[in-house]
């Protein structure tokens, strides 16, 4: 283990807050099919007085690491305000966006007003068809494939985030193929979520199994590429040249924190009407800062206080489930099952691929390498 | 390096102390790096406006030792900041 995911791991352990992710607002330029946001959700949004007010508490409670999210953050009209008391403070902020306003001017006063560690840009297919279908916004393909150009230009880091689906499970090795020609990181989550407001309808373009066997196999296949060009290293591509520890946190699984992750013990999340949750996905609200400080929140708030023990009750039910294979999210849990500590069907679909995939890595680990 | 040079920390790095211990994240590379009490304590005090010579009898009011040896370890530790792009000298003038 790396010094620094054990230091993560005291800081689950203790619960010592250290990233934060804010949903500056749900508006968007773009209106995917399977959007995650309760835009239905009510409430009074922060002003930006108190956004100031609580990035200087976080960074006084120890958070190092911030993402400015959505909604489209950039759609915010304190956006670059936020982003550059940010900056100002210290934090390492990575900024979740579509990609679709990231251009021209505006890329540029990213870049050099608020100063990323990262952008996360969204892509949801290999071609204009899949992606804009998705977006519903003829042109948003093109359009993201040109800004991805720009913001390589301009030297902005990003990578590149997605999720397959039945709309684009025939297309992920095109995708890999865009995100190999800008040389960054894909990340492709397996999983279509229900939404927050526990609405199923993004489930009907679930994946199929066999679109998710291929992706296993596929994503196994250039990990073991990497790692024999690496001289048979760590089976992981590189995100972004890495000399020391990286940045990533550890995965959740058993481990010394006693806690299954670090949802509500080192992360939180805030939206945009200042209601506070353990994790992005874990959308259960622990308190709000309309009515008391995010370090009352945190030092008193029962909500949270269950949060921690559920986590330490789920790190021991999952300790013999091969919890790594499962992919297993406390947040999903609850919004599919009820309960955040069951085991839901997409996460035992997900162990049986991985463990096939598995058996047939090691198969082929076994045949000697011929080379012509 | 001399006493009355100038060093502060690197424009893409971020970090936070905790329990004494400094976080550091240098963006460029996407690496973290831990310091001790000690270091983070130095890595506060560079801040582009004190001189080395400062940063060291800062650190002698608050540690036992000798203030050469203090002054020679917080030279040598400020180098290997700066070989690891941690800090960066100020130029005269700036």
């Amino acid at each position: 283990m790396s010094e620094h995911s054990a230091r993560i791991e005291r800081f689950w352990r203790d619960n010592q807050l250290f990233s934060a992710l804010v949903e500056l607002t749900y508006r968007c330029n773009l209106d995917c099919f399977f959007c995650y946001n309760d835009v239905g959700l009510a409430g009074t949004p922060l002003a930006f007085e108190r956004y100031g007010e609580l990035l200087e508490e976080m960074a006084r409670l120890g958070v190092l690491h911030l993402t400015l999210s959505g909604g489209e953050p950039l759609a915010h009209p304190d956006f670059f305000r936020i982003g550059a008391r940010a900056r100002e403070l210290g934090y390492v902020v990575r900024v979740k966006s579509n990609g679709h306003a990231l251009r021209g001017a505006l890329a540029r006063r990213l870049r050099d007003e608020v100063d990323p560690y990262l952008i996360e840009v969204s892509l949801h297919g290999a071609v204009a068809a899949t992606h804009d279908r998705q977006t519903r916004v003829p042109g948003s393909f093109e359009r993201l494939l040109a800004n991805l150009e720009g913001l390589r230009e301009l030297g902005l880091r990003f990578q590149i985030n997605s999720t397959l689906t039945a709309w684009n499970e025939a297309e992920f090795e095109g995708m890999y193929a865009i995100a190999d020609r800008f040389a960054v990181r894909l990340q492709i989550d397996p999983e279509v979520t229900p939404r927050d407001d526990g609405s199923r309808e993004p489930l009907s373009i679930a994946a199929s199994r066999e679109g998710l066997r291929r992706l296993f196999e596929f994503e196994a296949e250039r990990s073991r590429t990497y790692a024999a060009s690496q001289g048979g290293g760590a089976a992981r591509e590189p995100a972004i040249v890495r000399q020391g520890d990286s940045i990533a946190p550890p995965s959740p699984r058993a481990n010394g924190s006693g806690k299954f992750c670090g949802a509500g013990s080192s992360n939180v999340c805030i939206d945009p009407y200042g209601n506070v949750y353990p994790c992005v996905q874990w959308r259960r609200p622990v308190g709000n800062l309309h009515e008391s400080t995010l370090a009352e929140i945190w030092a008193t708030s029962r909500g949270l206080a269950d949060v921690r023990e559920l986590e330490r009750q789920i790190a021991r039910r999952l300790a013999g489930e091969e919890s790594s294979l499962l992919g297993f999210c406390p947040g999903q849990a609850e919004i599919v099952t009820g309960d955040a500590a069951a085991i839901y069907p997409a996460a035992v679909v997900r162990r049986e691929l991985l463990r096939e995939v598995n058996r047939e890595s090691a198969k082929r680990a076994l045949l000697p390498v011929i080379r012509g | 390096m001399t006493t009355s040079e100038r060093y502060r920390r690197a424009s893409d790095v971020r970090y936070r102390i905790l329990d004494g211990e400094a976080v550091v994240v240098r963006q460029r590379a996407a690496e973290v790096l831990g310091l001790d009490a000690a270091g983070s304590r130095i890595l506060d005090l560079l801040d582009g406006e004190r001189p080395l010579a400062n940063v060291a009898a800062t650190l002698a009011e608050e540690y036992e030792g000798d203030r050469e040896t203090i002054a020679r370890e917080v030279e040598a530790f400020v180098a290997e900041l700066a070989a690891a792009g941690v800090v960066e000298p100020v130029e005269e003038g700036e």
